[in-house]
């Protein structure tokens, strides 16, 4: 159900030649980058983060940030996959439909693009991105099953985050998945004139498994559904893939083939989940060195809490002062304003929209 | 008094019926609703006739004579008609007003006779008034396109048509509009005449054609129930023959069988080959039918609901009928149609895999760091929420 939310109502008249569809979608549009830029991402954000969480700690306690060991955009990407291999099993556990799996690992992915580890623990992320999944995929499941099968989970920490992954992913729910792809390939090979031989259902199942391989990587983020499909096909029988590719784009063979070559060494080397052992102690640092202003409980989580309180009664008290005001001069909406009050009171209002 | 007779007998209030449930169950069915009813018999002409050719009248609970008040509380038999200047009256006063000749609408004062109201259809009396000055142009204003030497001047002689109307339904210079319809009617009456008789030749075809059909039709279910008659008869024959056969002769018994039941079928092909002329007449009638009815249908264009510029892909692959498809088996090879029921197709699954799969195949991936959506750190502001 993602293609048709991403082809706009009215497409606009001007644009002679007909646009791709694949390039209409916010898929293509936000989430598609280059891995330098993928770097780059994650390390601004990383350092953006501990820079945050330094000047946190030591307004806690002057000096206790010189010791901490703040974790390396390397680290947390680590900790992001082995979550990420963890939605399968839960996937495989709740029966789940392979697109729920794919959504809820791309929702991951683009999450981590706007956030960092050190704010938001991938776990409950983890569990989140897939209930946010189930909803969008059109495979519903209630709440309480949902954290009653997954143990030490209630249903506060599944909510909790959702409208804030929702936010991080820009509200563009709809994604294209690379297993659609693959069967679409599967099936095309049905319809070339020299249909080949020996169809054998291993092959569909092996390239299969390097699509959900290929789910632990970057690749998603960016080459098309297609390209991956492809290269998964070529990993599991590269004669049937040359000759769907050939048939399908014989001119553009040779640019693709670079493309496909660079995604299957993308897969073999990254398409296998973490080592637990390595990505056990990044967790334990990660304790450590979690943002305070997000642990429930500590001290700068309560000064934030309260710098927030403090805020909001300060906005309460104002609003109230001005209506008791108003009334005592009679008119409950106040005196007909002259032409300067206006002015003032409607950069007091624009200001006040900034803040906010 | 004789005359009274002649109209009918509305107005002793015996043979009209009118408002069957308001008579019968007064009090049950006291809504305010108008409601829509049919007479049986009216004299009148006006209203507006329905598909089986009586008049609907209009009728509701909340009526009341304009004249002498009386509403249907105190009369259960009220019944309201239009007078040609479209007031409404109920019998008795029209009864009481009219019948020593041409008397003054009490309403607006114009000259009313008796036989001249009308039984009410719509419940808004412009609507009546409207469909009643239209039915009486389009009698006169009958001229067709092929009265026309193109297109522009039909045009404008159906504008000028809908002007006069509009004049007449609104009273905007009646006297004025009522002499550009004599006008109208002078210069063009061999023309009016002409397409009055064409109507009516087309009606009366329609007609006959129609009656043709009928006949045709139970022409044809007494042929088969003739025909029905006989193989019953062929087939007690058939046993009849087969028992004396076997009585007379002394061949092998399973042989004589088999032989009257060859007989049997050879005259069965013969009959049916003989009936497959009798059809080839029919088809005739369909073929007139069929091509009075596309003079008045426009061609219907295939409806579009989406048209835009999105390139879909449509060149890079063609569907197939059937796939030979593991994933989608379950789907296919369930003959209920329980997993169908919201209407999904394994076509249109397939279809929307294949697009995917030859969808952004050449789009070469970003490289370097000129990417177009740049992502700041400002991002985390997010986060901070």
């Amino acid at each position: 159900m993602s293609m048709p939310a991403q082809v706009p109502q009215i497409a606009s008249p001007s644009s002679s030649a007909k646009k791709p569809l694949y390039e209409g979608s916010t898929q293509y549009k936000n989430w598609r980058f280059s891995p330098e830029k993928l770097t780059r991402i994650r390390a601004s954000l990383n350092a953006a983060a501990v820079s945050v969480i330094r000047n946190t700690f030591e307004a806690d306690e002057p000096g206790s940030s010189s010791n901490v060991l703040f974790l390396t955009a390397d680290e947390e990407h680590l900790l992001v996959k082995l979550y990420i291999s963890k939605i399968s099993q839960l996937c495989g556990h709740f029966r789940f439909p392979e697109e729920v799996e794919a959504t809820a690992v791309s929702y991951m992915k683009r999450f981590y693009l706007k956030n960092t580890v050190m704010d938001w623990h991938p776990k409950n992320v983890m569990l989140t991105a897939l209930f946010l999944a189930t909803k969008t995929t059109n495979n519903p499941i209630s709440l309480e099953t949902y954290t009653s099968h997954i143990p030490k989970t209630i249903p506060s920490d599944v909510l909790d985050l959702e409208f804030l992954v929702a936010q991080s992913l820009g509200f563009e729910f709809a994604v294209w998945h690379a297993h659609r792809a693959l069967w679409g390939i599967w099936l095309d090979l049905q319809s070339l004139p020299d249909t080949p031989p020996d169809q054998s259902q291993d092959i569909y199942d092996t390239a299969t498994m390097h699509v959900r391989a290929s789910r632990l990587t970057d690749a998603e983020l960016i080459y098309s559904p297609s390209q991956i499909a492809l290269a998964c096909m070529s990993l599991a029988s590269p004669a049937f893939a040359s000759q769907w590719a050939g048939s399908k784009i014989p001119s553009l063979a040779d640019t693709l083939q670079p493309t496909i070559e660079t995604i299957k060494s993308l897969i073999t080397q990254a398409g296998h989940p973490p080592d637990v052992e390595s990505v056990r102690t990044v967790d334990r640092r990660l304790k450590l060195c979690k943002n305070p202003e997000k642990v429930v409980g500590s001290k700068a989580y309560l000064a934030k809490k309260a710098e927030e309180e403090r805020k909001a009664e300060e906005k309460r008290s104002r609003k109230a002062d001005e209506i008791r005001k108003a009334m005592e001069n009679g008119d409950p909406f106040g005196d007909e304003l002259s032409w300067q009050e206006k002015e003032e009171k409607i950069k007091e209002i624009v200001d006040e929209d900034d803040n906010d | 008094m004789a005359n009274r007779a002649n109209t009918g007998g509305w107005l002793q209030g015996k043979t009209v019926r009118k408002g069957g449930i308001a008579s019968t169950n007064q009090h049950t069915a006291r809504s305010n609703t108008p409601q829509v009813q049919s007479t049986s018999s009216t004299i009148f002409g006006g209203g507006v006739k329905d598909a089986s050719g009586r008049t609907s009248e209009f009728f509701s609970m909340d009526d009341v004579c304009p004249v002498c008040k009386s509403d249907r509380y105190l009369n259960p038999k009220l019944r309201l008609l239009v007078s040609s200047c479209y007031h409404k009256m109920c019998e008795s006063c029209i009864d009481r007003l009219f019948t020593l000749g041409p008397a003054p609408c009490p309403i607006c004062t114009k000259v009313l006779r008796k036989l001249a109201f009308t039984p009410q259809t719509f419940e808004d009396l412009g609507v009546e008034k409207e469909v009643a000055i239209r039915r009486r142009m389009a009698k006169e204003f009958n001229k067709r396109r092929e009265d026309f030497p193109d297109l522009r001047q039909y045009n404008d002689y159906l504008e000028e048509v809908e002007d006069i109307t509009f004049n007449l339904i609104n009273d905007i210079d009646v006297s004025q509009t009522e002499a550009r319809i004599a006008a109208y009617r002078a210069e063009n009456s061999a023309l009016i005449e002409l397409n009055i008789q064409r109507e009516e030749q087309y009606a009366q075809a329609l007609r006959e054609q129609e009656e043709a059909e009928r006949r045709d039709r139970e022409q044809r279910a007494l042929e088969a129930r003739r025909e029905e008659e006989e193989e019953r008869e062929e087939l007690e024959r058939g046993h009849r023959d087969i028992i004396n056969r076997l009585e007379t002769s002394d061949k092998d018994a399973k042989k004589v069988i088999a032989k009257s039941r060859a007989d049997a079928l050879k005259r069965t092909s013969a009959r049916s080959a003989s009936n497959a002329t009798a059809t080839q007449s029919t088809s005739y009638a369909q073929l007139l039918r069929s091509r009075a009815a596309q003079s008045t249908t426009v061609p219907d264009v295939p409806h579009v609901p989406l048209q835009d510029d999105w390139y879909a892909y449509d060149d890079m692959f063609e569907m197939r009928g059937i796939y030979e498809d593991r994933v989608s088996e379950v789907v296919r090879k369930d003959r209920e149609g329980v997993m169908r029921a919201g209407g999904y197709r394994v076509e249109d699954a397939w279809e929307r895999a294949l697009r995917l799969a030859v969808a952004g195949l050449d789009v070469r991936p970003l490289g370097g760091m000129d990417a177009q959506a740049e992502i700041t750190s400002g991002d985390v502001v997010m986060a901070s929420a």
